[in-house]
């Protein structure tokens, strides 16, 4: 165990999260940006490794982080300042997105973020950069962080981005801090964008080729085969594309499970691209999958068969995108990188992760490149 | 100079201007500053763009890239003697995949000209800035520029998927890419809006956007700001994010209306332009309900434009609004801030008083939506004293916007001329991680050198901070 002084000591004992289950020798759940910095101070400068997560249920995206440390968001759990008509949310980390979600359903509104979240929270869908069905017609999660509060790798708290809803005021650190797994710090609280759910909202399932045609629809998933679209706006809106698109109608949004299997992927290619990529999925045995039509993200669900995820990745990434571990076993693992090729940018990715973990504190190694 | 030595042998003389008049003449955008302009390089290509920014490398001149010079705030223009790189001979549109609906487009593409390139595919992009007619693509991606119809489809980096650029050591590297969230950290995301301090963009990956099957324009006049405005609200509330929706004050409308003669109502206090997009039968209902939102509030008159070509006018008075104040006066400061939208209000009350106190003429278009306002001062910069009592009038503008939970620029950026203000809304901590962040990019701060951050912003060794 490592050795610490007793200030530190009293820090860590102040801090303690018992609540969570880790082989690390201290976790930790900070109640403030400030002593959650504080930590991160006292661990760089004890060389001690620390990984972050709110409720652990995406940690298994990326390479595993070595932790001394766990730091849990589970005491930053308040919506802070929830604005309806400005469509601005402020939350700190640890909020459960379905709490939240929840919470501004009440007036009729939506944070867009993924629609069947778990126990995912807040803090853990930004870091991951996970994006809901939505994206289609409203954008990625990435397009959602108006602003983000971080405490650094090097101890610092810092805030980018505001709380307006169009801001081109210095540099856009909400969209970087988005989907990057822990590696500046820990992200402590986000405004996150609003958008006002319509009226109404249908599922159409069993659509044929006119899903083209269908004006911005919220998402159209292709599940086994199956198409289906989704719409909503005002009542005349909606009922005006549901009879053009056909299908089987159903009032409300309809989301489908997430895919099951013990190995989990992210497909990513060019929207234009998603038929082929579906050829080369639908014969595979034991599968499941959710194509979003659009967007270019397909969910896979699996058995570890080494190689087909060769083969598929290989393809992949001659079509300009990328073949992402969500989840799998540790001996796949061990014979399949998680990432795929690292992007070419990968040296000002790696001067960034020095600037702001000038001592490789946080979620250390994670990123493609080992960042 | 050893450095236009350089750059002649690799561009040829006719690519690099030295005169003086060339000198002077790329000293400015649109707004009020300029700076001193060593020479003027026009690439073609990434890597002669790539070879110019090794060049200035070894001469140790700043770099600054530049499309059409649009900007208003100071993002184009040198704030030390610098190499300009106009960009704007890299106007191809390279490759489009109508079934993608993306394209590979040149940073000299003009805005408006790329959207009339892919109108026969149904498609078009979406960020529209007044400037469209003559603003540069690769302009729109260094201020994340904006524009009416960014409400509901958002600002550029929505629409830009990937970009190619030339770091600050002279190599050409693409971020971002075709496929959804690529690997990694999202540089793309802050690249676009960087004012050229990050990399200079060579070709960018533009998303299009598909045009409406059906679209109404809605032109509502209101005797007082606060109907507009609660209109506004209540169409939100409603569940309707029209695709855009503008505001502009009587003096606005008086000086659009003497301009373009789109028909709008000069003695109102207030008119409101809405926009509807969607299906045809649907986009009916909703301009029915907007109408019946805006006359539950007092609306005097509330105007659908008939066909297309009613619409382009009543068009033509928005974006022609900053031509139109040159009836007023020669000189105009166009401000540019955001707040939230419930303070409207109460914000343009203020810019309404400060305008009064420093006996300014102040005329208002904003885009109500998303709460950003654009104050404009029409005034004489030949008479004495006039163009300080108009920076002093702005930076109080800019304050009370802060103030109401605002920021400091919306779509134009900070360039020169809101880098000290950045304190107002950001503390030390703050200001250091941007700076980290950019030096990340550009070690040596080769690349547009003193924009966006106020000087000092680096506390790296003042103890606090490694």
């Amino acid at each position: 165990m490592t050795s610490l002084r007793s200030a530190t000591a009293r820090l860590f004992e102040r801090l303690k999260d018992d609540s969570v289950e880790t082989d690390a020798e201290f976790a930790v759940a900070p109640d403030s940006l400030e002593s959650a910095a504080e930590v991160l101070t006292v661990a760089a400068d004890a060389g001690m490794a620390v990984s972050f997560q709110g409720t652990g249920s995406h940690q298994s995206i990326g390479y595993r982080a070595p932790a001394n440390v766990v730091m849990t968001t589970r005491r930053l759990d308040r919506i802070v300042d929830w604005q309806p008509e400005d469509l601005t949310v402020v939350v700190e980390a640890g909020v459960s997105v379905a709490d939240l979600e929840a919470t501004v359903a009440q007036r009729g509104q939506t944070t867009v973020l993924p629609e069947v979240p778990g126990g995912a929270t807040v803090g853990g869908v930004v870091a991951c950069g996970l994006s809901g069905y939505r994206r289609l017609r409203y954008g990625p999660t990435r397009d959602r962080v108006l602003e983000v509060s971080l405490a650094t790798g090097y101890g610092a708290v810092v805030r980018g981005g505001g709380r307006v809803v169009k801001n081109v005021t210095g540099y856009d650190l909400p969209r970087l801090a988005t989907g990057s797994l822990g590696t500046f710090g820990l992200i402590g609280n986000v405004c996150l964008k609003l958008w006002p759910v319509g009226s109404v909202a249908a599922t159409v399932r069993g659509v044929g080729p006119e899903w083209r045609d269908a004006f911005r629809p919220l998402a159209v998933l292709e599940t086994d085969g199956v198409v289906t679209v989704y719409v909503a706006g005002i009542r005349e809106q909606v009922d005006a594309q549901v009879s053009d698109l056909g299908g089987e109608v159903t009032e409300g949004l309809r989301w489908p499970d997430p895919v099951g299997g013990p190995v989990r992927l992210s497909l990513r290619i060019p929207p234009s691209r998603i038929e082929a990529a579906i050829a080369h999925v639908a014969g595979w045995s034991d599968t499941s999958y959710r194509a979003q039509h659009g967007v270019g993200e397909i969910e896979i669900g699996t058995t570890a068969v080494l190689d087909r995820l060769v083969e598929l990745r290989s393809w992949a990434e001659t079509q300009r995108g990328a073949l992402v571990i969500v989840e799998a076993p540790d001996e796949l693992l061990a014979e399949f990188d998680p990432w795929g090729t690292p992007p070419p940018s990968l040296e000002i990715q790696r001067r960034l992760k020095a600037a702001f973990d000038p001592a490789g504190v946080c979620n250390r190694g994670r990123l493609p490149g080992g960042l | 100079m050893e450095a236009v030595a350089a750059l002649e042998a690799l561009l040829g003389e006719d690519r690099v201007h030295t005169h003086p008049l060339d000198r002077i003449l790329f000293a400015k955008d649109s707004g009020v500053t300029s700076g001193p302009v060593t020479a003027i390089a026009f690439p073609e290509t990434a890597n002669e763009t790539a070879a110019c920014v090794r060049i200035a490398r070894q001469a140790e001149m700043p770099v600054v890239a530049r499309g059409a010079g649009t900007g208003l705030a100071g993002g184009a223009v040198p704030a030390e003697p610098s190499l300009l790189l106009v960009m704007t001979r890299m106007n191809d549109i390279v490759d489009v995949d109508v079934r993608g609906r993306t394209a590979w487009v040149g940073p000299g593409v003009i805005n408006l000209d790329l959207s009339a390139a892919v109108g026969d595919h149904g498609l078009h992009f979406a960020p529209d800035p007044s400037s469209q007619q003559a603003c540069t693509i690769g302009g729109n991606v260094g201020t994340n520029a904006g524009g009416p119809h960014c409400l509901a489809d958002g600002t550029t980096v929505a629409h830009i998927l990937a970009v190619e650029m030339v770091t600050a050591d002279g190599e050409v590297i693409v971020v971002g890419g075709e496929a959804p969230d690529p690997i990694g950290l999202d540089l793309r995301s802050v690249v676009v809006g960087s004012e050229g301090t990050l990399g200079i963009v060579t070709s960018v990956l533009v998303k299009l956007t598909e045009n409406p099957p059906g679209v109404r324009t809605i032109l509502a006049g209101f005797d007082r700001i606060e109907d507009a405005s609660r209109t506004v609200s209540d169409i939100i509330a409603a569940g309707l994010v029209p695709a855009a929706l503008e505001m502009m004050d009587r003096a606005m409308v008086q000086a659009v209306e003497n301009f373009v003669h789109a028909g709008y109502p000069t003695n109102a206090a207030a008119v409101l332009l809405a926009e509807v997009a969607g299906h045809p039968t649907g986009v009916e209902a909703e301009t029915a309900l907007i109408a019946r939102i805006a006359e539950g509030h007092d609306a005097s008159r509330v105007r659908v434009a008939v066909d297309a070509q009613e619409r382009a006018l009543l068009w033509k008075g928005r974006k022609s609004a900053f031509g139109a104040v040159a009836q007023a006066a020669p000189d105009y400061y166009l401000h540019d801030t955001v707040v939230p939208r419930t303070k409207l209000v109460e914000v343009l009350q203020g810019v309404y008083d400060i305008a009064e106190r420093y006996d300014i003429a102040l005329l208002n278009v904003f885009h109500a939506g998303d709460g950003n306002l654009h104050p404009l001062v029409a005034y004489d910069a030949a008479e004495p004293g006039t163009t300080d009592r108009v920076r002093a009038a702005a930076e109080e503008m800019v304050r009370i916007s802060v103030d109401a939970g605002g920021s400091l620029s919306g779509e134009h950026g900070i360039g020169i001329e809101k880098r000290n203000l950045m304190s107002l809304v950001f503390s030390p901590a703050d200001l250091d991680a941007q700076a980290r962040l950019r030096d990340s990019f550009d070690p040596d701060g080769l690349l547009n050198p003193s924009k966006v951050l106020p000087e000092g912003s680096r506390c790296f060794d003042t103890g606090g901070s490694s």
